[in-house]
């Protein structure tokens, strides 16, 4: 059975602390219960879940939706927003992860990455070597969201061309963003060119599509 | 009474009060005095008491705060989940029961520990553990705890079936090259028959949108040719449904035009020659013609689709479809099979006495699920593996053709590989004589007059993960 790899990069440095965080859980767990209800999902779709701040963690390894549970995601109150280093777990678990197809084996689809952020890369270095890297795994989307007003737009962009932005990060404006997320995942997993790549469906008012 | 002395002495001594040494004899008898004995000892005890009641309560405390985690659940299928109790934390509880699980088609087996049965509704539900730690006085009403249970629903009871044209009238249809969600045929083909079934996929059916799989097949009465194509429309591309649609009644449309000529008495000659192994070169003189003759028709289908989204002003990449076509005809001496192929979509050849598969094309498939190409793509035609898009056979007779598209192949065949090997053929042909958990069955006879709906009923097979369009032609 083909499985469509779905990652979240999610920033939970010190900025996040109090009601983002509290805003951002809210609408993870609203996407998932969107996600669960429906059938394609439900029958293909495998979640991971990265946050980055000073540490990096991988909080749920990549798990089919059907055994998904979201855990309470936190914050500390402050500190540096390691982006870089979130890309580079990323590389290697979407190695290790994703299985290409060939005779005698079933590819996945190509996986979509969503990241979150709310600031700008603290080890910009390291974000800036891992973009290559993170291009060249052939993800079917890459969808870069900067959330308020110091997140930036220009970094992501150069990750991405698909960057949208959010003016606020309170609770309806992240519901609305995370159900266009769910929209988006069910794109992922229909037949396409060798090459090509997911399009996106177009956005709800609260995101500015970054151009 | 050492004990007793020994409490007596540091409490005395702990409100500064000395005993003289002159005192000490009276001191003695004061703690063999049977009261304070008795006394020292209830001491003890209500202390032991009060910590003990403190290490209990830090106890239950750290185990309403532990995150206990119960496996999600699934509506209709069988569900067991064994509690593990051995981790730090929660070793200390005594005992625990659930209040509210039958309401969802669930027990709890306090003595092994496990949650089993048939989860019955879905959702996201919080159920009440209750539960007893050791050390506690008996009669102790039980802790509550409150865990988090979810509930899928049955994936089957999410699809719905919205059909494409719905409250649509015919000028809607005509605008957006509407086509029927599920179409089946059944014909005699030279002499031969064909039974064939086109049906939307569950993905489609889910959102009310169009079936992008199409196919199309023909007898040519005065040479004895016949066409059987089959294409499927790429579900990224928004006009895809109408992109197959063109790509399979061109290739119909280009044999009605081209197979008339003299060139095809040439080819009857050259393939009698090549059967009684006389002439030279007659292999590379059929691949020509083979090469010549179908290339055309698939570049014609192309033509034909760039010429269509031209008009239409849409880009040539809404119209992507795979492409699959076999031309035959029966000689004397046997059948002369010819096929092309862009795609993901194979064409199978079974021998009379289903002893030998022959593949006709391969497949375009990527690294990753769903990449593959498609008719509509211009580099194809200039690619070094073009000519190895065609197939060509001689076979004395055959039990089945067949034409498939991924929707089939993906949820029977799995991958590639298995499409060479015989035994998978061959459990696929019992497949479809009713082989399969709903024991729905194909019989596929000629005389058979409801062979087509018995297809188009068996294509309903349940495949978890493939939900794209399915088309199966068989030729037999």
């Amino acid at each position: 059975m083909r499985r469509l790899p779905v990652y979240f990069l999610i920033d939970t440095s010190g900025s996040m602390y109090g009601e983002p965080i509290q805003a951002l859980n809210n609408a993870l767990s609203g996407m998932i219960n969107t996600l669960r209800a429906d059938a394609q999902a439900l029958d293909s779709l495998w979640l991971s879940m990265v946050t980055f701040d000073r540490e990096v963690k991988e909080i749920v390894s990549l798990t089919e939706l059907a055994s998904f549970q979201l855990p309470e995601i936190t914050c500390p109150q402050s500190g540096p927003t390691h982006t870089g280093q979130a890309l580079e777990m990323l590389y290697e678990k979407v190695q290790a992860d994703v299985i290409k197809g060939n005779p005698n084996q079933k590819g996945d689809w190509k996986p979509l990455l969503f990241l979150f952020t709310d600031g700008k890369p603290s080890d910009l270095q390291l974000y800036r070597e891992m973009i290559p890297k993170i291009k060249s795994l052939n993800f079917g989307a890459i969808v870069g969201c900067a959330a308020g007003h110091s997140a930036n737009d220009a970094l992501l962009k150069e990750l991405t061309p698909d960057v949208v932005h959010l003016d606020t990060a309170d609770s309806s404006t992240l519901k609305q963003f995370f159900k266009w997320v769910s929209e988006t995942i069910e794109q992922g997993n229909k037949s396409q060119g060798t090459g090509e790549s997911v399009a996106l469906p177009p956005p709800p008012n609260e995101i500015t599509v970054v151009i | 009474m050492f004990e007793t002395k020994q409490y007596i002495e540091s409490l005395l001594h702990e409100n500064n009060i000395n005993v003289l040494s002159i005192r000490q004899k009276l001191f003695e008898e004061y703690v063999n005095d049977e009261f304070n004995i008795e006394a020292v000892k209830l001491i003890k005890e209500k202390q032991k008491i009060m910590m003990d009641k403190w290490l209990l309560k830090n106890k239950i405390e750290d185990i309403l705060a532990k995150q206990i985690i119960i496996p999600n659940a699934t509506v209709g299928k069988p569900y067991q989940a064994i509690l593990d109790f051995n981790q730090p934390d929660l070793q200390d509880i005594s005992g625990f029961e659930f209040e509210n699980l039958t309401q969802y088609g669930l027990n709890f087996d306090s003595e092994l520990k496990i949650i089993e049965g048939n989860p019955s509704q879905s959702g996201d539900f919080k159920v009440k553990m209750k539960f007893s730690v050791l050390g506690e006085e008996e009669n102790t009403e039980p802790h509550e705890k409150w865990l988090s249970l979810v509930i899928n629903a049955n994936p089957k009871s999410l699809w719905k079936n919205i059909a494409s044209d719905e409250g649509k009238d015919e000028d809607w249809k005509a605008n957006n090259f509407w086509k029927a969600d599920n179409v089946s045929d059944f014909q005699p083909i030279g002499d031969k028959h064909i039974v064939v079934a086109s049906k939307r996929g569950r993905s489609h059916a889910n959102v009310g949108s169009f079936r992008d799989d199409d196919f199309g097949f023909k007898h040519y009465e005065d040479n004895g040719w016949s066409v059987v194509c089959v294409a499927d429309g790429a579900g990224s591309a928004k006009l895809a449904r109408q992109g197959s649609k063109i790509a399979c009644d061109a290739v119909i449309e280009y044999f009605t035009a081209n197979l008339n000529d003299e060139n095809l008495t040439a080819f009857d000659e050259l393939l009698l020659d090549h059967h009684h192994k006389k002439g030279e070169d007659t292999q590379k003189k059929i691949s020509h013609f083979v090469y010549n003759n179908l290339s055309k028709a698939a570049f014609y289908a192309h033509h034909k689709i760039e010429e269509f989204a031209t008009k239409a002003e849409s880009s040539l990449k809404d119209f992507h479809s795979t492409l699959i076509f076999a031309l035959f005809k029966k000689y004397d001496f046997g059948y002369a099979i010819l096929t092309f192929g862009v795609g993901d979509c194979p064409i199978g050849l079974l021998n009379k006495d289903l002893t030998n598969i022959k593949l006709m094309n391969w497949l375009d498939v990527g690294e990753f699920g769903g990449g593959t190409r498609f008719i509509t793509m211009p580099e194809i035609f200039n690619s070094d593996k073009f000519s190895t898009r065609f197939g060509f056979t001689l076979i004395e007779d055959f039990s089945y053709l067949m034409l498939m598209t991924d929707g089939i192949y993906d949820a029977k065949f799995v991958v590639e590989a298995n499409l060479e090997k015989l035994e998978k053929w061959k459990d696929f042909v019992e497949d479809l004589q009713g082989d399969n958990e709903d024991k729905v069955a194909v019989s596929l006879d000629a005389s058979n007059n409801e062979i087509a709906n018995q297809l188009s009923t068996w294509m309903d097979f349940w495949s978890s993960g493939n939900h794209d369009d399915r088309t199966l032609a068989i030729i037999f």
